[in-house]
Formats: C-alpha cells, structure tokens, sequence
C-alpha cells in the first residue's frame, strides 16, 4: 500500500495538485470528499434494509496554456489515480481558451467540523420502532413507503497551485420518507418530506413536514375537482415553495445569466417580487444542518441576501461565471431561506376567498420564462375561508416572476428542512382547473 | 473480477450476491460558444447483500481487495442482524427461475473516441448553429456517455458480466419571443458509446434546422387551454406514458405500497387496442436504448407483458415482491452504482405498435393537440400520472395549426387509456433514451407508437 492511500485527506489532495503541476500543468486544483454512509431503510411494515458505505470520490481540475479539463475518480487506487491525471490533462489539452478558466484567488481558513462523526445506530433503531409504532397506533389509513434514515458524516478537503487549503468535516441525519394513505381499495397520492438534523430526530414526525403530510393523508382519500376553471390564490405550503425557489435560483445563475436566457438580466436593484418576500442563501447558518464553509472552486462561502423586500438584492453566480461575465462571485454553496411573515397559517386561509392549499407540485419543470403547469397534488380547495375539500385530479397554471409579484401574505410558521427553511406563502394569479 | 467474486460468493450460507460495478462516463458541454464542462469520471467498488432475518444487509465499498469484499460481507451480514427482533417482519425471498449466466458485452469495437474529438463535435456544430442562426438568445450543446460495467455472483450461482453504454448529444435553443424567452431541447444518439454514433454537422444539420424551425413555430405559438381535450401522443410521449403511468404502478414494490393496480389485475384497464410490456434484453425488436439480460439479483431478465389488449397481466418483480405477491420473478432488480441495493425499476418499457395511421389520428380531431416531445414526468400510486410537454401544435378541424407553449398533461391511467381511440403503426423509442429517478437513477428505454385519446392539458388560456 502506497503512502498516498493512506494519507490525511488535506495531504491526498494537495498532492494530486503537485503532481498535476509537475506534468507540465499550469495550474491545478483537487476537491476530495470521504464519506461514511448508514441508512436504515423501512416502510409501515417493517424494515427493508440496513445499509453501510465508504466511498471516497476526487474531482482534479487541470489547467493548460487557457484550457480547462477534469478527471473524477474514487478511491486511491494508483494506477487510478495515474489514470485520473493523464484523463485530467488530455481533457485540459483539448479544451478551448478561456480566460475565465485559472483557478481561485482565496483564504484559506483553519479546518472546520460541525456535527457528529459517527451515527447513534440504536437511537435511529429506537425512532424508526417508534414511527412504525405511532403510525399503526394513531394513524391506521397511513401507509409509508420507501422511508430512509440515514446518517452522513464527509469530509471535504481542497488544495489548488495558488495555495489555497480548505478542510471541512460535516456529519448528521437525514430523514426522507413517503406516505399514503388507503382505505376499502382506495388510495390517496404520495406525499413525502424529507428534513436533515445534526442529531438524532426526537421524533421522525418532526422531520420536514411530515407530521403534517401524515395528518391530512386520509382527508385525501375523498378527493374532488374544483367546482369549475378560474383564476385564484395559493397557498404555497413549505415543501412545494422549494419548487418556486429553485426556479427563481436557476434563474439568478450565472449559468442563465451568461446566456442571457433569464428574465432577471440586468434587473439587480429592481423589485422583482411582492415587498413581503425576502430571499436569502445561507450556507454558514448554524441554524442549518447542513451547509458548506467553501465552495467548489475553495472559494469560501458568504450567507447573502438575494432578495430583499422583493428588491433583487443579488445573483447566485459561481467563480467561472463570475470572471465570464466580469462581476464578483457570490456563491457556490446553497442553503436557502425565505423570510417568515407575521400571519398564521390559519388567518391566510381564512382570508382567502376563494384557492387551493398547494402542498405538491408535480409538473413540468418551469421554461427560462418561469412559466409553469402542473397538478397540485395532495392540496385542498378553499373558499371564503375555509378548506372544503382535498382536490382530485386538479392542474394549476401560470408564471413565477408574476406569482412572486403577486405574494400577498406570508406565513410566521416555517419548517426547516435542514438544508433550507420555507413558510406558507399565499399569492394570487394562478389558473386552477380540474377534470 | 468475476472468478475472484464467485470464489467469495462460495463462501455465502443463505441468499446474498456480491457485484463489483463501474460507472465510467464522459461529459462536455458549451454554453454560448464557452466549454463550461470537460471531464471524465469513473466510479467504482464492490457491493454485498445478504438476506438475513427477512431484512437485507447491505455493505459496499471502493477498495476492490479481497481484503474489502471479506469487510463487506461481514458488515451487510451484521447489519442485516442489527435489526432483529425489531421492526423487521419476518419475509422470504423467490427464487429466480431461471439463474443468469454469461457475458454480455456490448463494449464497441472502434477505437473510443478522444477527448479531442469529442470537444471537436460540440464546437463545429455550436459554431454552426450560432452562425445559421444569428437571433438564438443562446445555444447550449452537451455531449454525455455513460457506460455501466458490472460483475455479479450470486449464492444461487448467478454468475455474470455486462457492459452497457449509452451516449447521447443533446442540445438546447432559446429565443426571445414577444412574450418572454422560449426554448426547445431534443437530443440524439442513444445506445452504444460515442464512437458509435454520427455526431458529425453533415448528419446532425438538417435535425438542427428541423429543430431550430419548430423552436419559431413555438415562439409565434401560443398557450395550450387548461382543460380534458381529444390529443395526438407521438411515440416520443408514449413511451414516456407506458414509463409514467403504467410502468411505476406495476412495479411489484409500488404494488405493496397500495397502488391501485394490486386491485385490477386480470381487470380491463385501458383500450383493447393497447398491449405494453416492460422488455429484456433490448426489446421486442432489439433497438432500445437499453440492454439487459441478468439482473442484480442474478435473475435471468423475461418479458413482462403489464397489459394485454387492454387487460391488467402482470407486474414487475424482484425477489422480495414476487415472493409476497405470490408470483414468479421477472429480472427487475437494479442498481445504479456500487454503492446502491438493487430496486424494483423497469428496463425496456413499451406500447406495442397497432394499426392505426398518423394522419388519421390527427384527421379525426376537431379540436385538440398533438404532442411531440416530453420533458420530465411523475407517477403515483393512484394511477394518476403527469409529464411535462415541450414541443406541440393546435390540432383544429384535422389539420395542425400553431404551435404551443410548453404545458403539463395528467390523467389517471386506467381511466385515461380505456379513451385510447388509436394506436399507431410506426414503432420507436423515445429520443436517445431516458433517466427514471427512484431513490436512485437508472438507464431505462421507453418507446411506443403514437396513439390517440383523451388527456387532462394544463394551460393558461
């Protein structure tokens, strides 16, 4: 076994850079991430799976006479790795001249941890008996499916030619799960949440929005339609905001605003949104489980407002994008939060005169001009302030820069997601139909 | 790999297989003329399962000693105790009737293609479509392979290897319309490995002219009416309809979960006229963008037919769900990569092709759409089902008219295919292959003939 194998991982990368650069590379970086994975998979009736990984996976960039090229592998196998590099180098030679393409210019800052390092196995075997064990007791229509807790623990280093050195270790659960619910040969939709903590969930209720879901899971076994097509409010419930946020991230990339395929072009300073709606991506929050102290270029991470007050605060632009289009880098790293508001859940459905409570979005995946259709799935219908009914087979249509516009309150309540946090946001505007 | 891995597979005392796989892919990409993707990557490591308990242990790690396959034997046997006298309830496995042995290897005969060549494919044609077509707001075109090799020997004694590889260029257009941005995707290729295919200008111009004019059609187009409508399936969705709605409810494990499917087996579900089956090897006539024929349980892959001339038939299975439900196993137990479980996931999902002509189709609605192209899609447990739709056109009096907007269409499957009124005769697979997402990704096939019916449209108008 080589010496390398079996080296720190801050050594492993940093010496990939060296010999990179001893090839005859201008410039080099490596990013290697160690993980430790165990899961428990289950479902209402009992446990499926248990599994155990280790992986260890290296992307090496190499940078030659303006050209950019890159090789990922696993492990530290040596002639892998020897084939990592020569794929690294070949890919670079045949890139094309770039003037963005140079490795970061950054601080390297003392190593980081957050987390625990290794999973408390008994205290996830106890939550899963006691999720199955509350779930047949106090909600006998629920099924679940596909439901896995599992535990993480990475550690991320990088080095590049210019210096920098960034180490981070980041350990902690996961909870993902799916439910139903089935009553006489009926069933309702899927619905799942899924929430990441640093430690053992009290309770696998209390992750994401599952308490929730799982509650309202048999009022979706009477569905119907609307009573006819219109154009109406929703009520964005948390996991389906992630949708809505996710587009408009897209949207602020540098990937889109490079192309100019993006209605946000030169739009920053501009209010974008309703003044209720505050946007914000913080992957330094401690609040979070999860985040990132640097991004993939090591370029450490910063928490930033994105949008503010509905005002475009700022764009979500990575390194490369940064230099092609001659603006600083502002991220690289994402874990976004929406601003709470000053309603209850319950005064915004009570103010609503007529719309659907959107749990679910299941449709196409928003166009560069954010328009949107798809089914809102596991939501409910209101009028005149009350939720009448769960909806049946219900599509919902229109456009994220006008719904973001057209917020008119936002939730105090919020669920956070571990990698995000979200409320119930309400707006106007969207065509409802049913069958 | 495959002897040392059968030699450790002697050692097992109950159900378990041992696989080593790699995931081997290449990807570049160009964005308004910038290569803003370049690599190359390959994933690997070996895997154990054991079955214990009535629980699956699961071990896999990247190092491919003996030393990590005696770690990862004992680790899934340990974690499959872990559980015991727990939540685990005690379950059996089927066993295949049919044990998979050989070689498959469908590795190309051509020298691979070079990095060089392959940054040279996306630079001619960007350049050329840039040039062509001055008023794009932006061209992106990528160029991706994947190849999934794997070796697996089973405590039955499966023994077998596989080398699968896809290769597929796609490309994206986006153009500033009076309203706002519009953009159209499509891509080529499909199985094989780059060297396999013809990326070249010469046999790519006249799809990307052919692309570029139906992305004006669509921007002059406008928004579809949100409503149920008579529509026209081209076999690009209709392949992606046997996936979405059909395929996801069969699949045994979704069965157990309480899909609405378990209830109507031997039931009509659909139109007479429609039969669909999830295919081994490379389907029915042996041009799928997918290819298996040993699955990673160490079954031998069959052919499943899910519907039969409009009859519920059958359901996919990996040992797990056949020994519950009571049926025979079907090969349909996959990974994605060392470091997953095999699942319950289709293969090569099809409609069968009938009889019916695509003019007719379209010459028989007053007042629909017909639909040519899918982006992404989702399923459910009640048969409901939805997929994004990216390229259409209005269909009044049996003639096309404008093109339309991107827009959703839904339904519930066993009440959505009993309005199928037509079933084309001209058979294909959709684009250059597909992704399906279930906790994992995997390579599947998808095709079908156009077909007609009757189809939920989500639109603003």
């Amino acid at each position: 076994m080589s010496a390398l194998e079996t080296a720190p991982i801050e050594e492993f990368v940093a010496e990939l850079v060296a010999r990179a650069l001893r090839q005859g590379a201008d410039a080099a970086q490596a990013r290697a991430v160690s993980s430790r994975y165990f899961e428990i998979d289950f479902n209402n009736r009992g446990v499926e799976l248990l599994r155990s990984t280790e992986n260890e996976t290296t992307t090496l960039t190499l940078f030659c006479a303006g050209k950019r090229g890159a090789a990922n592998l696993n492990g530290r196998a040596a002639n892998e790795i020897e084939a990592a590099l020569l794929a690294a180098r070949a890919a670079a030679d045949a890139g094309l001249v770039d003037a963005a393409n140079d490795v970061a210019e950054a601080v390297s800052e003392p190593a980081s941890a957050h987390g625990p390092q290794a999973p408390d196995r008994e205290a996830m075997a106890a939550g899963v008996d006691a999720f199955n064990a509350t779930l047949a007791a106090d909600h006998p229509l629920v099924r679940s499916r596909d439901c896995v807790y599992s535990f993480t623990d990475a550690e991320t280093a990088f080095a590049n030619s210019r210096g920098v050195r960034q180490k981070e270790r980041r350990g902690g659960y996961n909870f993902a799960g799916m439910i139903t619910a089935r009553d006489r040969g009926r069933t309702s939709s899927i619905n799942y949440s899924s929430a990441g903590s640093r430690a053992p969930f009290a309770s696998l209720f209390d992750a994401g929005s599952m308490r929730r879901l799982v509650r309202d899971a048999p009022r979706l076994l009477e569905p119907a339609p609307v009573p006819e097509k219109f154009i109406g409010d929703v009520i964005i419930a948390p996991d389906c905001l992630a949708t809505v946020v996710g587009a408009l991230a897209s949207a602020l990339s540098g990937g889109q605003l490079f192309t100019g395929a993006t209605p946000y072009k030169n739009r920053k300073g501009e209010r974008i949104a309703s003044p209720l709606f505050s946007l914000s991506n913080r992957p330094r929050d401690a609040g979070f489980a999860l985040g990132a102290d640097f991004d993939a270029w090591g370029v450490p991470t910063q928490n930033l407002d994105i949008v503010r007050d509905g005002v475009l605060d700022a764009f979500l632009i990575d390194l490369f994008f940064a230099r092609k289009l001659g603006v600083a880098q502002t991220a690289g790293a994402h874990n976004f939060s929406v601003k709470p508001g000053e309603k209850s859940l319950d005064d915004i459905i009570a103010s609503t005169k007529r719309g659907i409570l959107f749990s679910r979005y299941s449709g196409g995946a928003p166009n560069s001009n954010l328009d949107f259709s798809g089914i809102a799935k596991n939501s409910f219908y209101v009028e005149d302030g009350r939720v009448l009914h769960a909806l049946d087979e219900t599509m919902v249509s229109g456009n994220f820069q006008e719904l973001l516009q057209n917020i008119h309150a936002v939730s105090r309540e919020y669920v956070n997601f571990g990698n995000s946090s979200y409320p119930f946001v309400a707006a106007s505007g969207v065509t409802i139909s049913s069958k | 790999m495959l002897e040392r891995l059968a030699a450790f597979a002697e050692k097992f005392t109950g159900p378990a297989e041992l696989r080593w796989h790699a995931n081997h892919s290449v990807a570049a990409a160009i964005r308004k003329g910038a290569l803003v993707e370049n690599s190359q990557s390959r994933a690997s490591g070996i895997s154990a399962r054991v079955f214990e308990n009535g629980v699956f242990g699961f071990a896999a790690f990247a190092e491919e000693d003996d030393a990590a396959l005696t770690k990862a034997m004992e680790t899934a046997r340990s974690d499959a105790g872990f559980m015991k006298g727990r939540s685990a309830t005690p379950r059996e496995l089927a066993r295949p009737q049919a044990i998979g042995e050989g070689r498959f290897d469908y590795r190309s005969p051509r020298p691979a293609a070079t990095p060089k060549e392959r940054v040279e494919i996306l630079k001619v044609l960007d350049e050329a479509a840039r040039a062509k077509y001055p008023e794009l707001v932006n061209v992106d075109l990528s160029l991706s392979a994947h190849t999934s090799e794997k070796a697996l020997a089973t405590f039955e004694g499966a023994r077998a290897y596989s080398y699968v590889p896809r290769a597929v260029l796609s490309v994206r257009m986006s153009l500033e319309a009076n309203d706002g941005l519009v953009e159209l995707y499509d891509a080529r290729g499909g199985f094989g490995e780059i060297q396999d295919q013809d990326f070249s200008l010469a046999a790519l111009s006249s799809w990307l002219d052919g692309l570029h004019e139906e992305l004006r059609r669509k921007a002059e187009g406008g928004q579809c009416e949100a409503g149920e409508h008579d529509v026209v399936l081209d076999s690009d969705l209709a392949g992606i309809l046997a996936h979405e709605a059909i395929g996801h409810t069969c699949e045994g494990d979704l069965v157990l979960a309480g899909s609405i499917a378990g209830d109507n087996l031997g039931a009509r579900v659909a139109s007479e006229k429609i039969t669909l089956g999830d295919y081994a090897g490379r389907g029915p006539d042996g041009k799928s963008t997918f290819a298996i024929h040993v699955d990673d349980e160490g079954a031998v892959c069959r052919d499943v037919t899910i519907i039969e001339n409009g009859v519920l038939r059958g359901f996919l299975h990996s040992r797990r769900t056949a020994a519950e439900l009571g049926a025979e196993v079907t090969g349909n137990a996959r990974a994605f990569s060392f470091l997953d479980e095999p699942l319950v996931r289709m293969r090569n999902t099809a409609i069968l092709p009938g009889k019916d002509r695509l003019e007719d189709m379209i010459a028989a609605v007053d007042h629909g759409y017909y639909f040519k192209r899918a982006t992404n899609g989702q399923a459910d447990l009640t048969s409901e089902f939805m997929f994004g739709v990216s390229l259409g056109y209005e269909i009044r009096k049996g003639k096309l008219a404008r093109g339309v907007r991107d827009t959703t269409i839904s339904g519930t499957a066993f009440d959505m295919l009993k309005t199928v009124t037509h079933v084309g005769d001209s058979f294909k697979w959709s684009g250059a292959g597909n992704w399906c997402g279930k906790k994992q990704p995997i390579a599947v096939g998808t095709g079908g003939p156009a077909i007609k019916c009757r189809i939920r449209v989500g639109g603003r108008a």
